[in-house]
C-alpha cells in the first residue's frame, strides 16, 4: 500500500502515486486528511469501476436503443417502463468480502444496500433474490457456517423489511471455499410519475439537502477500500468494517421515503452506501451540475468525538439523502416525525459547483463537485490461461456403475438436490403478489396488482463453464436464465449482472472478465435484451491457496407475462401427455455436474450457444404458449435432461415412459446423451392431439422438438433406446435423495 | 349501513397494506390503515392486528407494540365485544397485551418457516369463523419464526373451547409432521373467553385470492366474511 505525505503527515492510501499527484495538480494543493479520504474511497475499483469501466462499454446503450428503458447503466438501478403507466426498477450487487468475514451480517446489509439503490429510484421494492456461492457442504464446517448464516442473514433482512425473496440460485464448488460470492438482487415497482420524481441529482441550487435515517456511527469505514483488496488472514482483524444491519429502520425508511416523494416536494434522492456522505454528495452535486454547503456537525452520530475524516467516510446502514425544494421543507420533516425517524437538514444546494464540508467554521473539504467522479481507467492485460487447453481435452471415463446409480448419485448431489432448505426461510409470499412460487417454476412470477401483467424474475450463471470458456459460458448462463423466466411464460424484457471475478491486476482473471462482458454484450445485442446494469467485483480470490473464485457473471432477467392465462409452471400435470424435449443434446460435458459429481473432474468440452438455434427455439416456444398447446415447461440445466424430467414429475407424482430412439443423432456415448449440458434446452408437457401441430411448427423454425415419450399414473421413469442399457427410476426414491442431501448436512 | 375496519400501522408491521388490500379489493369493505399513535376506536366496528415485525421485534415479539397507545384504544372495544382479529405479528401482539392466554415462543426447528400448511376448524362459533364448520381443513400459508404456541392453561383452553383452529394434515389428522412449529396441541389459534378476539398465526389475507393458492382455494376470505356478517348482525 502506498504512502503519500500530505501537508507533512504521512498516510497509507489505497491511491496509487500518479492518482495523487494528479489530485495535487487538480486542487494546486495538497488534499486534507478528509479529502483524501474521500478520493481514497472513491476512486477503489469499487466504487470507480476503473478497471472494468473500458470493458463494460461493449454493452450497447439501453437508453438509447431500447425505447422502453427509462434508466441504463450507471444509475443506481436500472428501469423500464412495463406499460399502463408502471415502472420496474431492478439491480444487482455484490456482497461478497463482508459476507466471507461475517456471514451473518454481511449478506444482511448486502440486502439493506440494494433495497436503499432501488428505493431511490423512487419506487417501492417488492421482490429480493439470491444467488449465492459457497464451497462444498459436505465433510466442510466452514461452508456449513457460512451457508448457514448467509441465509440466517437474508432471511432475517428480507423478512422483517416485508419484501418477499421470489428467487435465487446456488453454486457450491471448491473454488468459493476461502471467497465465497453473495449476491443479491431487488426489484421495485411504482408509477413512471414518481420515478420521473426523484432522480438521483441535485440539479436545483437553494435546495434543502436532509439526512434521514439511521445515525452516523464508526462502523463500516473504508468498507469499500476494503472491498477492492484481495481477502488475507488479517481480514479478521478487518471485522469492524462490517457495517450492522438493521431491518427495523429500514422499513421505516422505505415507508417514510415513499411517503416524502408521494408529495412532490423531493426532487433528489440517494442512498449511502460506500463511501458514505461523501459519495452521496459529490455525486448529487456532481451529476446535478450544482454545489452545495454542508455543516457537517449537524450529521448527527452514534458516538461523540468523531473526526470529520470518521464522519465523512463512515459507511452507517441505513441512511437516505433527501434533496427538498424550499417550500415543501415542512411537509417532509413532518413526515420524517411521524415515522420517528432521525433526520438533520445538513446543508443547502448552490450554484458554485464546489462540494464545501464545514466542522464548525473550519472549512474541511472544498472540491469541485465533478472531481471525485473523474477517476482514472486503467487499461488491464488480458491473458488465457495456459492450463484451459490441458483442461479442455480431458476425457469422460467410462461410467463407473449402472446408469441407474448415476442418476441417483447425481440428483443428490449439492448442486443439483432441492433448495427447499433455504427458501423455506425466507418469506416469499408477503406483499400478496407470489403467483409462481420458490419451488414451484423455474423463476419466480409476481402479479401486479391493478393490471393483468405478472412479472418473472431469475438469477444465475454457470461458473464451471465459464471457467473453461469465459465467453461462451457467460452467453450459456443468459440463455439459462432467460429460459428460466421463458419457462413460466415470459417474454425477457431486460439484464442486469454482477461480475464477480478474481484480481483484475492479474492478467488471467482479467481475461476471464473481459471475455465474460464481451459474451454478455454479443448476445444482448443478437437477441436484444437491454442491459439496464451491473455491478463488477473484483479480488474474490483466497490469498491462503492463491486461487481466484470460479468466474461467476451472474446475470438476473426480468420478463413480463400478459395475462394470467399464459403463466406456465413446471410440474408435469396429467398422465396420458406427451413429453418433448427441444433443442439438440450434443457432446458437452464439460464443467458438467456428472464430471464433478463422479469423477471430480473440471475439464472437458464445455457447451457452447449458437444465438440463431436459441431464438428460433424461444420463438417457437412462444407460437406454442400462443395456441395453448403447452401444459408444463422446465429448461434443461445442471445434471441434463433425465434430472428436469423428474423434478417435474415431483410435484403431481407422475411418471414417464421414455423411448430415446431417433433422440441422438450425435450418436453419443449414454453417460454423455444423459447428461450433457448443451443450453438451451427446454421439456414441455403437451396434450398428444396437438403432437402433428407441433410437428409443423417445429420444421417451420428449423427446431428440433422430439417427442420422448407420455407421461404415466404410477411414479416411475423407464427409458429405452439407450445403447447399453433399459433403465428404471423410481420417482419416490429420487425425490427422497432430492430432499434429503441439504437437510441431511445442516440439520444435524 | 356502512360498516368500518381499521388495520392498525405499527411500525415494522409488514403485511398491513395486504390486510388493506384484501378488505377493500376483494371482501369490499371500507378498511382504512391506521398510524399506531393515531388509532381511536370509536371511528371503527372492528380491528385488524396485521403480520409483520412491530418495532423490528427487537426485544420480543410483538412486546413493545403491546405498549402502543393503540392497544388502550383496542382494549375498549375488547370491553363491549367489537371484533379483533390478530394475525402473525398481530396474534403475538395479543398475547403480549393479555388480551389472549399463553405466549408464541421460537419455532422448534430454530428457523423461520414460510409454507402453505392445512388447519382444521375447532370452533366455528366466533365472529371469525362463522361461515365456516367445526372439522373444514383449510388451505393458508405460515410466515413465522416465533409461532410455537405454549400455554399453562391448556385444560381451561380446551373446557371453554378457545382453540380456534388446529394445524392438522389435508385429511383434518394432527400429526406431529402437520405441526409447523412445535405448537402445544397443533395450537394455530385461539380466542378469549367472550370470542371477540382471536389471534392466529397463519395468514388468511394472503389466502383470500384463488391466483395466491396453490390449490386454487380461498380459504382465508371466509375469515373476513365472518368477521364483516358478525359486524353487521350485531349492529
Amino acid at each position: 500500500m502506498p504512502k503519500v505525505k500530505v501537508n507533512g503527515d504521512e498516510l497509507k492510501v489505497d491511491l496509487t502515486e500518479p492518482e495523487v499527484k494528479w489530485i495535487k495538480n487538480t486542487l494546486e494543493r495538497d488534499p486534507s486528511i478528509t479529502e483524501l479520504g474521500m478520493f481514497d474511497v472513491m476512486w477503489s475499483e469499487h466504487c470507480s469501476y476503473k478497471s472494468s469501466r473500458p470493458k463494460l462499454k461493449l454493452f450497447e446503450d439501453a437508453e438509447k436503443n431500447y425505447d422502453y428503458v427509462l434508466a441504463g447503466p450507471g444509475q443506481d438501478a436500472g428501469v423500464i417502463d412495463i406499460g399502463e403507466g408502471y415502472a420496474l426498477a431492478f439491480r444487482i450487487e455484490s456482497h461478497n468480502h463482508p459476507s466471507a468475514i461475517e456471514p451473518y451480517h454481511g449478506a444482511a446489509t448486502g440486502i439493506g444496500g440494494i433495497i436503499r439503490d432501488v428505493l431511490c429510484m423512487g419506487v417501492r421494492p417488492i421482490a429480493l433474490l439470491d444467488p449465492l456461492r459457497f464451497g462444498p457442504l459436505k465433510n466442510n464446517p466452514h461452508s456449513q457456517w457460512l451457508f448457514k448464516y448467509v441465509v440466517k442473514g437474508i432471511a432475517d433482512y428480507g423478512n422483517c423489511t416485508g419484501i418477499p425473496t421470489i428467487g435465487g440460485e446456488v453454486e457450491f464448488d471448491k473454488s468459493f471455499e476461502g471467497n465465497c460470492l453473495v449476491n443479491v438482487a431487488c426489484i421495485g415497482l411504482g408509477s413512471i410519475e414518481d420515478f420521473r420524481h426523484a432522480p438521483s441529482r441535485a440539479s436545483n441550487p437553494g435546495d434543502y439537502i436532509i439526512l434521514m435515517g439511521g445515525s452516523t456511527g464508526r462502523d463500516g469505514i473504508h468498507g469499500v477500500t476494503f472491498a477492492s483488496r484481495t481477502l488475507t488472514d488479517m481480514s479478521e482483524a478487518d471485522r469492524p468494517a462490517v457495517q450492522i444491519g438493521d431491518p427495523f429502520t429500514k422499513k421505516m425508511i422505505i415507508e417514510a421515503t415513499i411517503e416524502a416523494i408521494k408529495t412532490g416536494y423531493v426532487r433528489g434522492l440517494k442512498d449511502l452506501g460506500g463511501g458514505g456522505i461523501s459519495c452521496a454528495l459529490s455525486e448529487l452535486t456532481g451529476d446535478g451540475g450544482t454545489g452545495a454547503k454542508i455543516k457537517m456537525r449537524k450529521i448527527f452520530t452514534r458516538e461523540p468525538g468523531m473526526t470529520s475524516y470518521e464522519i465523512m467516510l463512515s459507511e452507517s446502514q441505513e441512511r437516505m439523502a433527501f434533496i427538498v425544494k424550499p417550500e415543501g421543507l415542512e411537509k417532509i420533516l413532518e413526515i420524517f416525525r411521524k415515522f420517528e425517524m432521525a433526520h438533520a437538514v445538513i446543508g443547502r444546494t448552490d450554484d458554485s459547483k464546489v462540494l464545501k464540508i464545514y466542522d464548525s467554521d473550519n472549512l474541511v473539504v472544498s472540491l469541485p463537485s465533478i472531481a471525485l467522479s473523474e477517476s482514472p481507467i486503467i487499461d488491464r492485460d488480458e491473458k488465457r490461461p495456459g492450463i484451459l487447453d490441458g483442461l479442455i481435452s480431458q476425457k469422460t471415463p467410462e461410467p463407473s456403475s449402472n446408469l441407474e446409480e448415476l442418476i441417483y448419485k447425481l440428483i443428490a448431489s449439492e448442486n443439483i438436490c432441492s433448495k427447499e432448505w433455504i427458501y423455506r426461510q425466507y418469506d416469499h409470499e408477503v406483499g400478496v403478489r407470489s403467483v409462481v412460487k420458490c419451488g414451484t417454476g423455474d423463476s419466480g412470477v409476481l402479479r401486479i396488482i391493478g393490471t393483468n401483467k405478472f412479472l418473472a424474475s431469475s438469477v444465475g450463471t454457470n461458473s464451471k463453464h465459464c471457467f473453461l470458456e469465459p465467453y461462451e459460458g457467460a452467453k450459456g448462463g443468459l440463455v439459462e436464465v432467460c429460459g428460466n423466466v421463458i419457462a413460466n411464460g415470459a417474454r425477457p424484457k431486460a439484464m442486469v449482472n454482477c461480475c464477480n471475478f478474481g484480481n483484475p491486476e492479474v492478467p488471467e482473471s482479467f481475461w476471464y472478465f473481459a471475455n465474460s462482458v464481451r459474451g454478455m454484450a454479443d448476445f444482448c445485442k443478437e437477441l436484444r435484451i437491454p442491459v439496464v446494469g451491473g455491478n463488477v467485483s473484483f479480488y474474490n480470490e483466497d490469498e491462503v491457496s492463491k486461487t481466484a473464485v470460479k468466474p461467476a457473471p451472474v446475470i438476473m432477467i426480468v420478463g413480463i407475462i400478459d395475462g394470467v392465462e399464459n403463466i406456465i409452471t413446471l410440474p408435469f400435470k396429467n398422465a396420458g401427455n406427451d413429453v418433448l424435449i427441444i433443442g439438440e443434446t450434443n457432446n458437452e460435458l464439460g464443467g458438467s455436474e456428472y464430471h464433478s459429481v463422479m469423477y471430480d473432474i473440471e475439464g472437458g468440452i464445455p457447451p457452447k450457444v449458437d444465438e440463431k438455434k436459441i431464438k428460433a427455439r424461444w420463438d417457437f416456444i412462444f407460437e406454442l404458449y400462443e395456441k395453448i398447446m403447452i401444459k408444463a415447461n422446465h429448461d434443461v440445466n445442471k445434471g441434463g435432461f433425465i434430472i428436469s424430467i423428474a423434478e417435474m414429475c415431483f410435484k403431481n407424482n407422475l411418471g414417464a415412459d421414455l423411448d430415446l430412439n431417433g433422440y441422438n443423432n450425435k450418436n453419443l456415448r449414454d453417460d454423455k446423451l444423459l447428461f450433457s449440458e448443451s443450453v438451451g434446452r427446454f421439456i414441455i408437457e403437451t396434450d398428444p392431439k396437438d403432437f402433428e401441430e407441433i410437428k409443423v411448427l417445429a420444421e417451420k423454425y428449423n427446431v428440433t422438438a422430439k417427442k420422448l415419450g407420455v407421461l404415466i399414473k404410477k411414479p416411475e421413469i423407464n427409458i429405452k433406446g439407450l445403447k447399453s442399457q433399459d433403465i428404471k427410476l423410481d420417482i419416490d426414491k429420487m425425490k427422497d435423495l432430492y430432499d434429503s442431501t441439504i437437510p441431511n448436512l445442516m440439520d444435524i | 349501513m356502512t360498516i368500518k375496519i381499521a388495520v392498525v400501522q405499527f411500525p415494522g408491521a409488514n403485511c398491513d397494506l395486504d390486510a388493506i388490500h384484501v378488505l377493500n379489493n376483494v371482501i369490499g369493505v371500507e378498511t382504512s390503515l391506521v398510524w399506531h399513535n393515531h388509532f381511536k376506536e370509536a371511528e371503527f366496528d372492528g380491528v385488524i392486528l396485521p403480520g409483520g415485525f412491530s418495532f423490528g421485534d427487537y426485544l420480543r415479539a410483538g412486546i413493545i407494540a403491546a405498549h402502543s397507545p393503540a392497544l388502550d384504544e383496542a382494549r375498549i372495544m375488547l370491553k363491549d365485544g367489537r371484533p379483533i382479529l390478530g394475525i402473525c405479528n398481530g396474534f403475538q401482539i395479543l398475547t403480549e397485551a393479555e388480551f389472549l392466554p399463553g405466549a408464541l415462543l421460537q419455532n422448534d426447528s430454530l428457523k423461520f418457516v414460510c409454507k402453505w400448511i392445512n388447519i382444521r376448524v375447532e370452533n366455528n362459533n366466533t365472529p371469525f369463523t362463522r361461515k365456516m364448520k367445526n372439522g373444514d381443513v383449510l388451505d393458508i400459508p405460515i410466515a413465522h419464526g416465533e409461532g410455537r404456541y405454549f400455554t399453562d392453561n391448556l385444560k381451561e383452553l380446551e373446557e371453554n373451547q378457545q382453540i380456534v383452529f388446529k394445524y392438522s394434515d389435508e385429511n383434518g389428522k394432527y400429526t406431529q409432521k402437520a405441526n409447523p412449529n412445535g405448537s402445544m396441541e397443533n395450537i394455530a389459534g385461539i380466542c378469549n373467553l367472550e370470542r371477540n378476539c382471536m389471534g392466529l398465526m397463519p395468514h388468511p389475507e394472503r389466502a383470500s385470492e384463488a391466483i395466491l393458492s396453490p390449490k386454487c382455494t380461498t380459504h382465508g376470505k371466509l375469515f373476513f366474511d365472518s368477521m364483516v356478517e358478525f359486524i353487521k348482525r350485531r349492529s
